[in-house]
């Protein structure tokens, strides 16, 4: 078994080649799952995932019931026999939905650490700042935001030139928003004097 | 498992019949957790976004209480700012960025002269250089010149520093408890723009100076956009030697700033983010295309956000928005006209903004 897995994983990886690795997975059904299973993994770890893998729970409980040694009920006692009637039905019930809400519980614990999404890197804006090139110009993500064309370079150059005058004109701006706050401010202080 | 083992028993009275409220109630729990979904990954932005007073007696009171400490410790900041002789190690970090370290000096000498330096200290630097109200800037390829202004134009908001009580109309400001920064005992405070329309700041300043140590800027969704943390921090009695040596007759005279008159624009932005208010307005030709230009500025005390308007035909063509350091870049055409907003402001304000232009002869025909 664990060398068919072993051959399963290097099959996967590429680096055999064979059709009898290919025979096997057809007839064994673990190996399916585990092919399947290999492959939610992979496209995990490489950030592919688009869906969350299938939670096939329902098997599982269905498995383990099976296993359950089975706890037939008590024979009710003489007294109880005669009083009539189920002595505890509410706590019954009780119990029932406990294992439900525990059973869901594990369900959205297990689905919400599937789905929660990929870290992003610091280039999309993220707190963790690295290291990477100055003063470089990113795209904002958001619906209005469109890539420039690219189809003609001598356009997108010019656009380049305009945005970037429009910026280092603001930034210009800023910087001399003092100067040009304290000129007003004299030249409206000299008509009063 | 334990769990399980043990209510199973408790249900003992038919497997198949708990089975299959087991099934249900997953089903069900997976619909639920499904439809949930999307507000849950949401909710980790609800804080900084909720942070905003809620309209109610009490929730008003307690933020009073709060404001009215945290702008004594923006007080206590613009008069250590104002007052001490100084020098501060600092390194500005922008998110995807190298880090750049500054050296900031300040000094009151006893003629009563206020001297004040900052030096970028990477590279071919800049060096900016205060005397009174005349700052002069030196940096690479640029010839040495002097404006007036009172406060010397660096990574922290001159504004925060040294007028504090303007950003009171647009932004609140909160105390948010002590922290250690730098290794010194620091209060912690948060300024949250009151209609959530711009991003938010958080700073630390030191509990004994009133300075600042630690500046952090958030976006909208609380990710940190630029960090300038202090490295080390010397307080004197006296002024740093470096001003004695500043040979204040080498300075570049200040230039004069044109007088021109406020020209009249016919367009106006309708909406304005709450406390921003229209400083300055003008007709120019842009330095690096030529292009003549139709600009206002716009400022709520710690952004400036300028807007451009020019007609669409010399304009860019498309609408395109970027973020270049933490400036958003929007341009967009509104019918005849390319209208540019640029500014330290999230992209939504920035779009609320260029749509709201209006010509003012097409709302008053």
């Amino acid at each position: 078994m664990t060398q068919q897995q072993e051959k399963l994983s290097a099959f996967m990886d590429g680096e055999i080649d064979s059709s009898e690795i290919l025979q096997a997975i057809k007839q064994d059904e673990a190996l399916q799952a585990k092919w399947q299973r290999y492959h939610v993994i992979r496209s995990t770890l490489r950030q592919e995932a688009t869906v969350a893998p299938q939670l096939d729970i329902t098997a599982q409980v269905a498995a383990a019931l099976n296993d359950e040694p089975t706890i037939m009920a008590p024979k009710r006692s003489r007294l109880k026999r005669l009083l009539g009637g189920s002595v505890a039905p509410f706590a019954r019930q009780t119990g029932q939905l406990a294992v439900a809400a525990s059973v869901a519980m594990a369900v959205i614990l297990g689905v919400q650490q599937m789905n929660q999404p990929a870290p992003t890197d610091a280039a999309s804006g993220s707190a963790a700042p690295l290291i990477g090139t100055q003063g470089g110009l990113a795209p904002v993500s958001l619906e209005q935001s469109r890539p420039v064309s690219r189809n003609d370079m001598a356009v997108m150059m010019e656009n380049k030139r305009k945005i970037n005058a429009l910026i280092s004109d603001h930034e210009q701006q800023v910087k001399l928003k003092q100067a040009a706050d304290n000129a007003a401010q004299t030249q409206d202080a000299e008509p009063q004097k | 498992m334990k769990i399980r083992n043990r209510t199973l028993r408790l249900a003992n009275d038919g497997r198949a019949y708990s089975f299959r409220r087991l099934t249900l109630s997953c089903v069900a729990a997976l619909a639920v957790c499904f439809a949930g979904q999307s507000p849950a990954q949401t909710l980790p932005t609800q804080p900084t976004t909720s942070a905003q007073p809620q309209p109610g007696a009490e929730s008003a009171e307690v933020t009073q209480q709060d404001r009215l400490s945290a702008s004594k410790w923006l007080d206590k900041l613009a008069s250590t700012v104002k007052n001490r002789n100084f020098q501060v190690s600092m390194v500005r970090t922008l998110s995807g960025q190298e880090t750049v370290p500054y050296l900031w000096r300040h000094a009151v000498l006893e003629d009563g002269t206020v001297m004040e330096q900052l030096n970028l200290q990477n590279g071919p630097g800049q060096e900016q250089i205060r005397v009174g109200d005349v700052v002069s800037v030196f940096e690479p390829d640029v010839q040495p010149y002097s404006i007036r202004a009172s406060a010397i134009h660096g990574p922290i908001p001159p504004e925060l520093l040294t007028e504090p009580q303007l950003l009171q109309e647009g932004y609140d400001v909160v105390s948010v408890g002590r922290a250690r920064i730098s290794g010194k005992t620091a209060q912690q405070l948060r300024i949250i723009s009151r209609d959530n329309s711009r991003f938010s700041y958080q700073l630390w300043l030191d509990e004994d100076t009133g300075m600042l140590l630690k500046f952090n800027t958030l976006d909208l969704q609380g990710n940190v956009l630029e960090q300038i943390q202090v490295t080390a921090l010397t307080m004197t009695e006296q002024p740093h030697p470096y001003f004695s040596r500043v040979n204040q007759s080498s300075l570049p005279e200040a230039m004069a700033m044109g007088t021109t008159r406020k020209p009249i624009h016919n367009w106006e932005v309708g909406f304005l983010p709450a406390g921003m208010h229209e400083v300055s307005s003008d007709i120019r030709r842009l330095a690096m295309t030529g292009q003549v230009v139709e600009y206002k500025m716009f400022s709520d005390g710690l952004v400036d956000v300028s807007v451009y308007v020019q007609p669409a035909k010399n304009g860019l063509g498309s609408d395109i928005a970027l973020r270049h350091e933490l400036n958003t870049f929007l341009t967009l055409v509104n019918g005849s006209a390319q209208v540019t907003v640029v500014g330290e402001i999230p992209l939504q304000t920035a779009s609320a903004m260029a749509r709201s232009l209006t010509m003012k002869g097409q709302s008053q025909p």
